[in-house]
């Protein structure tokens, strides 16, 4: 608790917590779109993209206020953007290999840049390497209100062009010939994303800012089936991740912000991806079994229906090896039919006479009557 | 020119050296229900979409009342092959129909309890209103074809273009969009449909189109559904039927 | 259009050509020693010392942190030439370890100047692990003994001019000897609680050692790492609590570090000054007084002791 104190009393935390958080929920939102288009490593390429544009602007411009330098990596991310989804269009590489080879051939241009930049005297070049994974706890106001501006601009178009922009990302062929521009939006959503992506660069850095592009949105993908509660859910991931983040990488030494937000994300989707209800593979596992279970007592049941239709005495009672016998190819022990037996009688599906025999009860009829594929043809009043 | 939905002019449309649509002529009335039939790759899916701009044509154009696409969008509705969406998306089945909605409201303007009803009276029209709130993915195929059908009437247009609709859809399903065509054609609307199945076509619709890459014939069902232009459209299926199996009964 | 890319080969194989051959730099065959040295503050003793008889190519020019160069390939290439290499060691040129080691393997001269000095003279690095402080020029005697170093591998290299060498290392250390009193005399005149020097990274533990300085830095000894809240935060309820009047910007790495420091200082309710720039990885510019060795020490010196008797 003592951590969360020094949130409230410490000026630097607040800062970098503030900071941190507004790029959870900028990148958390506008990720959720990467994410259901199927964009997901967009991300990925424009961050890395981003380095050059850092290079050059510093080159061209000569200072290394923050500003440019984020300039320079917009435009160097919407070049990469630009390219990657037009090179789909207009050849034969596909989107996957064209988006591989921007990455790469982008950041490697940036590598050289920084090579030859750290060659130019007095040049401070070394301010231009935190890119790569981020300088979180350097994070001024002046950044942490910049990032707030930019997180009023991605979600305010959010808000105004929400149903263009579901619609954009579900069905465009639909879009079109109901007559948005898909051009115009794609534009609109691409530039957002690609902001999003350029702002947060200070704060994790280029190496793993698609992190916070994807992993919020996957989290809260799995906790829900609609796109508004997906968003919310997905931006109250990142800010957590972001704010956590800083938390405790401020209470352990050398230990840096920046990767500590992205492995606070991906815990947070890990925990999604198992646990959630209804998709999360811990929860399928036992809803498979408990499936599996309800399916077997079901067999058993029909057995003692099927075997009183055929002897026209629907509550007689049979023994155990009547009822092996009649199914053929019944995976069941001996042993095992009687604790499932036991279940039933547990649920009055069945009654038990005596020691060793065993009729279906009223109750039990109802229930097999109401399935319509045990039932198939065959019924008792036939 | 007053009763004409649709006039084709020379529609000429290739993706490498082949031509896919060649030369096409083609004058829909108001008011039919027609079927476009052919064998695989004849061109049906690429003609609509030649018509409806999504596909550019070599040669050629479209007219819709008389005007060019881009003025009459509004009154047009295109209902395509159900797989080219991701069934994995976070909606569910009443906000895709009420999707339909959206080309009427235009820009930045959101649903409101207007559409969503008009969205619920569609669904009830294709007996999916029950599943309102199901994830798509949760529907079976004949099931997620009526939603898409539902978000189509919702749109309120005058003409219909339907891409493959009874394709692999179960009885129910089928039941449903038959009975639904029959009420549009009842309120006067135009339903184009691209069809694969010629054992209904004489059930279902009163006009045909016979296509293979080349129009081979089109009009009302009682003039056209010939032997022979059934013959003429099918003939290299035939053709090749004969080639590898020489008996027939 | 297959012509045209055999053309685009031939036209990126031979530009990659010129360029490898391109790149000649500062050495000549002209009878003199071509010497490679890594940081300026080296490059500038050699100079001294070398005199008429040596050509100095310094790979790593003013401003620019040692901790993070990456040799280019034309780097290795110019040390490949060179008769011989001075570098610092202890990790200063942190992401060159490799190439020194290959280049010592193929026997090429190399003097790791700082790893000359006796261990006992060194100050271990507080993560342990058997890391030393690299930045001993910071100690104006250490220094000194580096420039016997020097000194002596020359001579030994390059018989020929041993006296030449001698005899400006030798005047070359009576004017080191000044600067160290110089230095000395200065900081008296900082009373003793306020003789507390805080900089972007642990670059002054030498000065702080031999002259009576508490030191402080906001990144550790090297600039790699990253600073985090918590340090920020130590350090500005430190400078606070005892009032430091100033801190102070590196020339080789970012001020926004020091800024974001004054910044949460600020926010305590203390106002602390930003007394200047200091050249830690490297000296100033060449061609200005900074520009040496001599100048650099007096530079900083100055600019620590004029800010914090304010």
């Amino acid at each position: 608790m003592e951590l969360l104190f020094n949130l409230f009393s410490d000026y630097t935390l607040r800062i970098v917590a503030f900071g941190s958080s507004l790029l959870g929920i900028t990148s958390g939102a506008i990720g959720c779109y990467a994410v259901i288009r199927k964009q997901s490593l967009i991300g990925d390429a424009v961050s890395h993209a981003a380095l050059p544009g850092i290079g050059l602007s510093f080159l061209l411009i000569g200072s290394k206020d923050t500003e440019w330098l984020l300039l320079g990596a917009f435009i160097a991310g919407w070049i990469a953007t630009f390219v990657i989804l037009n090179i789909n269009r207009l050849s034969r590489i596909k989107y996957d290999n064209a988006l591989a080879m921007i990455l790469a051939v982008f950041f490697g241009l940036g590598l050289v840049i920084l090579t030859y930049i750290q060659k130019i005297p007095n040049s401070n070049q070394a301010g231009l390497e935190k890119f790569l994974f981020g300088q979180a706890s350097t994070l001024l106001q002046r950044d942490v209100m910049l990032m707030g501006i930019v997180a009023l601009l991605t979600l305010l178009p959010m808000i105004f062009l929400w149903k263009e922009f579901k619609l954009l990302s579900f069905d465009r062929v639909f879009a079109d010939t109901i007559g948005f521009s898909t051009k115009k939006l794609d534009l609109i959503l691409t530039t957002l994303i690609v902001i999003s992506i350029i702002v947060g660069l200070q704060t994790v850095g280029v190496v793993l800012m698609s992190s916070m592009l994807i992993a919020p949105a996957v989290a809260a993908r799995q906790w829900t089936d609609r796109l508004s509660v997906m968003v919310i859910l997905s931006s109250i991931f990142g800010a957590t991740a972001g704010i956590c983040g800083t938390l405790i990488s401020s209470s352990i030494n050398n230990m840096p912000t920046g990767p500590m937000i992205v492995v606070v994300i991906t815990l947070i989707a890990f925990v999604s991806l198992l646990f959630a209800p209804n998709r999360g593979l811990i929860w399928k596992k036992v809803r498979d079994n408990k499936n599996k279970k309800e399916i077997n007592s079901t067999i058993v049941l029909s057995i003692l229906y099927n075997l009183g239709v055929k002897h026209k005495k629907i509550f007689n009672a049979h023994d155990l090896n009547t009822l092996m016998l009649e199914k053929g190819g019944l995976k069941y022990s001996k042993k095992n039919l009687r604790k499932e037996l036991d279940k039933l009688k547990i649920s009055g599906l069945v009654n038990k006479h005596g020691k060793n025999l065993w009729a279906i009860s009223k109750k039990g009829i109802d229930k097999i009557r109401a399935l319509d594929y045990v039932n198939g043809g065959e019924s008792y009043h036939d | 020119m007053d009763n004409i939905a649709v006039k084709v002019n020379d529609l000429t449309v290739a993706y490498h050296k082949k031509p896919v649509l060649w030369d096409i002529d083609l004058k829909i009335p108001l008011g039919v229900l027609m079927a476009v039939v052919g064998p695989n790759g004849a061109g049906k899916s690429t003609l609509l979409k030649a018509m409806l701009n999504l596909v550019k044509p070599l040669t050629g154009r479209t007219f819709f009342w008389g005007e060019s696409y881009q003025v009459n969008r509004k009154r047009i509705a295109y209902v395509p092959q159900r797989g080219s969406v991701d069934w994995d998306f976070p909606t569910n089945v009443l906000d895709v129909v009420t999707m339909g909605t959206y080309g009427k409201l235009g820009w930045f303007k959101r649903p409101r309890k207007e559409e969503k009803e008009k969205a619920i009276e569609a669904l009830d029209k294709v007996a999916m209103l029950s599943y309102s709130n199901r994830q798509i993915s949760q529907l079976s195929g004949g099931q997620q074809q009526r939603v898409f059908l539902a978000r189509a009437l919702v749109q309120d247009v005058d003409l219909y273009f339907m891409d493959e609709p009874f394709q692999g859809v179960d009885a129910k399903t089928e039941k449903a969009i038959v009975k639904l065509l029959e009420e549009l054609k009842n309120m006067g609307k135009t339903v184009v449909v691209v069809h694969h199945d010629l054992q209904t076509v004489m059930e279902y619709f009163d006009w045909v189109t016979f296509l293979n890459t080349i129009l081979i014939d089109y009009g009302p069902i009682y003039k056209v559904f010939t032997e022979e232009n059934l013959k003429k459209t099918y003939r290299s299926a035939i053709d090749s039927f004969y080639k590898n199996n020489r008996k027939v009964i | 259009m297959k012509k045209l890319i055999g053309w685009i080969c031939i036209l990126a194989l031979v530009s990659m050509a010129l360029v490898g051959c391109g790149n000649q730099g500062g050495q000549r065959d002209d009878g003199k020693l071509n010497i490679v040295a890594t940081t300026t503050m080296l490059a500038d003793a050699v100079k001294v010392i070398g005199g008429d008889n040596v050509n100095v190519e310094c790979l790593m020019g003013p401003g620019i942190d040692p901790h993070l160069y990456k040799a280019s390939a034309g780097d290795v290439a110019k040390m490949q030439r060179a008769d011989m290499i001075i570098y610092n060691g202890l990790h200063l040129e942190g992401k060159m370890g490799d190439i020194f080691e290959s280049m010592t393997k193929q026997n090429k001269a190399a003097l790791g100047a700082a790893e000359t000095i006796s261990e006992d003279k060194l100050i271990t690095g507080d993560s342990g692990g058997g890391n030393h402080d690299p930045h001993v020029w910071f100690n104006v005697e250490l220094w000194i003994e580096v420039v016997k170093e020097i000194e002596k591998t020359l001579s030994n290299y390059d018989q020929d001019n041993k006296e030449t060498y001698k005899a400006n290392a030798d005047n070359y250390i009576k004017e080191l000897g000044s600067l160290h009193a110089y230095v000395e005399k200065r900081v008296e005149e900082v009373p003793g609680e306020k003789r507390v020097l805080i900089t972007a990274h642990d670059a002054f533990g030498y000065f702080g050692d031999k002259y009576g300085f508490e030191v402080m830095g906001l990144q550790g000894l090297s600039t790699a790492t990253e600073a985090g809240t918590a340090d920020v935060k130590k350090l500005a309820d430190y400078i606070t609590e005892n009032k430091i009047p100033a801190i102070f910007v590196e020339s080789s790495v970012p001020p926004k570090n020091i800024e974001a420091l004054q910044n949460a200082v600020v926010a305590r309710g203390f106002k602390v000054e930003i007394g200047g720039e200091l050249f830690s990885d490297s000296l100033g510019d060449p061609g200005s007084e900074e520009g040496t060795y001599i100048g650099t020490v007096k530079h900083n010196i100055d600019i620590i002791v004029d800010a914090l008797i304010k």
